[in-house]
């Protein structure tokens, strides 16, 4: 690694993990001056379980707490505008997210009006800069979490909030939280995890604060979601899960948008489909276009994928094609746990040939248009089926 | 109506009482062993006159408070009000309390986990460490003895161990 090469980099989460840490939340908010916090969360997607887990954490404590749990895929700025004006109403001093996706969204521009005191939340522009500190926020990320929770950035409404200020303070990650419904759903959160730390990792400009989390971020993929996967209730391996999703937050927060996360993205604002499942079908052929175009360093990969006695006794020159390798046969293996729950193409995802046209639009759009335009058409029939 | 519920917090009575009932005894069996064991009393020897230190959970207890005045260690009960206390061990949450009392968790492995604070001289509070530590032994089987602490000594003489407890016990129960 370069040591003279000029980097920055800005993680401002605390991370609180393992057994009973969410008992540790009314010490934490008391911590960051916060006696007064409002719980955002998608009770649907989360399961009620998990919202009296949560509040359960606060027994003995004291505290009063708002509960909004009525985020859904369709909340968009009129409903955080009209959240914004109850939470000035009552003084909420602090938000806890609750659940990956778009309750950490909501939790996040709510907080960034709040703290604004934003006369219309509807109004609110992604160009617009953040000056300020924002009021403390916690996400608490449950099964089928997309890694973003931890991230700087924000999407709702179809527009990308991206501002340092945006992160959390604190994430929690509880063991009694992290148990998926099914193995597709912590498929889907290990996939993202990785297909986010895989592009953080081998960024071509260099950053070794950035790389000491993806590299944990891929070992931890790589070691536990495919006993995560077979076992949905294996807590500690569930727990692994989470955490690499949260660490490859805070990688991706500091690297530039990856191709991947944008395919990811689209496809999930667009038909609701989990980024890890579209993420998870892209790796392969991300990956081995940048192998051809050898702007980016896949050598970097085979020590988090293979281990370091492996990565010791392969020569460097062979590094590259040989963490290809490795990661096609990690997919494989995950497929073949899930078997077509795991969907190798957009026609196995269900994606109909009318939805594509939206996609290849909206995706025309970003700076890497064509060749993100190229890759949808390449994954709509599944290129490596037909290659047989 | 609102969309947003209003949620006053719980309360967890059998866990208080538990971690009530543990620092409770726990603070009369130190009492009792600065008396009994050698060793503890060494340990509150090295520590200045009118030394006092309070163990408990956050955010509202409930607190064990012990004290040396002239020379004597004594249990103070369970409120530190009014009183200069030099080092506050806090249990993060009731539940990281009930996990460490109810030997679910060691002291140490509790504070690898960051599940407890420490607000005074470190040197002290881990003096007070390892006075918990022989008092667990006195009180509890090996069995469970070697749950909660960081290295069970079996090294210790019967004659210590036996006779410690039953001077243990016998004080503590008795509050002398």
């Amino acid at each position: 690694m370069n040591s003279a090469a000029v980097f920055a980099f800005t993680c401002p989460v605390k991370t609180n993990s393992g057994n009973k840490a969410l008992e540790n939340l009314p010490v934490e908010l008391a911590g960051l001056n916060a006696v007064n916090p409002l719980v955002v969360a998608n009770a649907r997607a989360v399961g009620s379980k998990a919202v009296r887990t949560l509040m359960g954490a606060f027994g003995d404590s004291g505290m009063t707490l708002g509960l909004f749990e009525g985020v859904t895929e369709a909340t968009d700025l009129g409903v955080v505008d009209h959240l914004k004006n109850i939470c000035l109403e009552k003084k909420y001093d602090a938000f806890i997210a609750l659940g990956g996706g778009k309750a950490a969204d909501v939790a996040k521009v709510l907080n960034l009006a709040v703290s604004l005191k934003t006369p219309d939340a509807r109004r609110l522009l992604p160009e617009a800069p953040v000056r300020k500190r924002l009021l403390p926020l916690v996400v608490v990320p449950a099964a089928g979490a997309d890694g973003l929770e931890t991230s700087q950035l924000a999407c709702l409404s179809r527009m990308v909030f991206s501002s340092e200020w945006l992160a959390p303070a604190l994430a929690v990650l509880d063991p009694r939280l992290a148990r998926a419904k099914n193995g597709i759903q912590m498929a889907a959160t290990g996939l993202a995890a990785l297909g986010r730390a895989v592009e953080s990792h081998i960024s071509a400009d260099q950053n070794p604060f950035r790389k000491a989390y993806s590299f944990a971020a891929i070992r931890f993929v790589r070691e536990n979601l495919l006993s995560a996967v077979a076992d949905p209730g294996n807590r500690k391996a569930a727990l692994a899960v989470l955490n690499s999703a949260a660490m490859s937050g805070c990688a991706f927060s500091n690297a530039a948008s990856g191709r991947l996360h944008k395919l990811g993205q689209v496809f999930y604002d667009l038909l609701g489909i989990p980024q890890g499942v579209i993420m998870g079908m892209g790796l392969p052929l991300v990956l081995e276009d940048a192998l051809r175009e050898g702007r980016y360093d896949l050598a970097a990969l085979f020590q988090p994928l293979a281990g370091d006695d492996a990565f010791a006794q392969t020569p460097a020159e062979k590094r590259p094609e040989a963490a290809l390798v490795l990661l096609n046969r990690f997919l494989e293996d995950l497929r073949s746990v899930l078997g077509k729950e795991l969907p190798k193409s957009l026609r196995e995802a269900g994606v109909p040939g009318y939805r594509k046209e939206e996609i290849l639009d909206v995706l025309g759009q970003d700076e890497d248009g064509p060749y993100l335009r190229g890759v949808v058409e390449r994954m709509a029939d599944g290129e490596r089926e037909r290659k047989g | 109506m609102s969309i947003i519920k209003d949620v006053q917090s719980g309360k967890k009575p059998l866990k208080r009482a538990y971690v009530a009932i543990f620092l409770w005894f726990t603070g009369r069996a130190i009492q009792a062993a600065a008396k009994v064991d050698r060793e503890v009393k060494k340990e509150f020897e090295k520590l200045p006159e009118n030394f006092t230190f309070s163990l408990g959970c956050l955010p509202d207890g409930p607190w064990m408070v012990v004290g040396r005045e002239k020379g004597v260690v004594k249990y103070l009960g369970g409120d530190s009000r009014g009183r200069p206390v030099q080092v506050r061990l806090a249990i993060k949450s009731l539940d990281a309390g009930f996990l460490i009392l109810s030997f679910q968790e060691s002291t140490t492995l509790a504070t690898a986990r960051n599940r407890l604070i420490t607000d005074g001289e470190i040197p002290y509070a881990l003096a007070i460490i390892r006075i918990l530590d022989i008092v667990e032994v006195y009180l509890l089987p090996k069995l469970i003895a070697s749950l909660a602490v960081k290295r069970y000594p079996s090294w210790w003489t019967p004659a210590r161990k036996f006779g410690g407890r039953i001077g243990v016990y016998t004080r503590t129960l008795l509050g002398i």
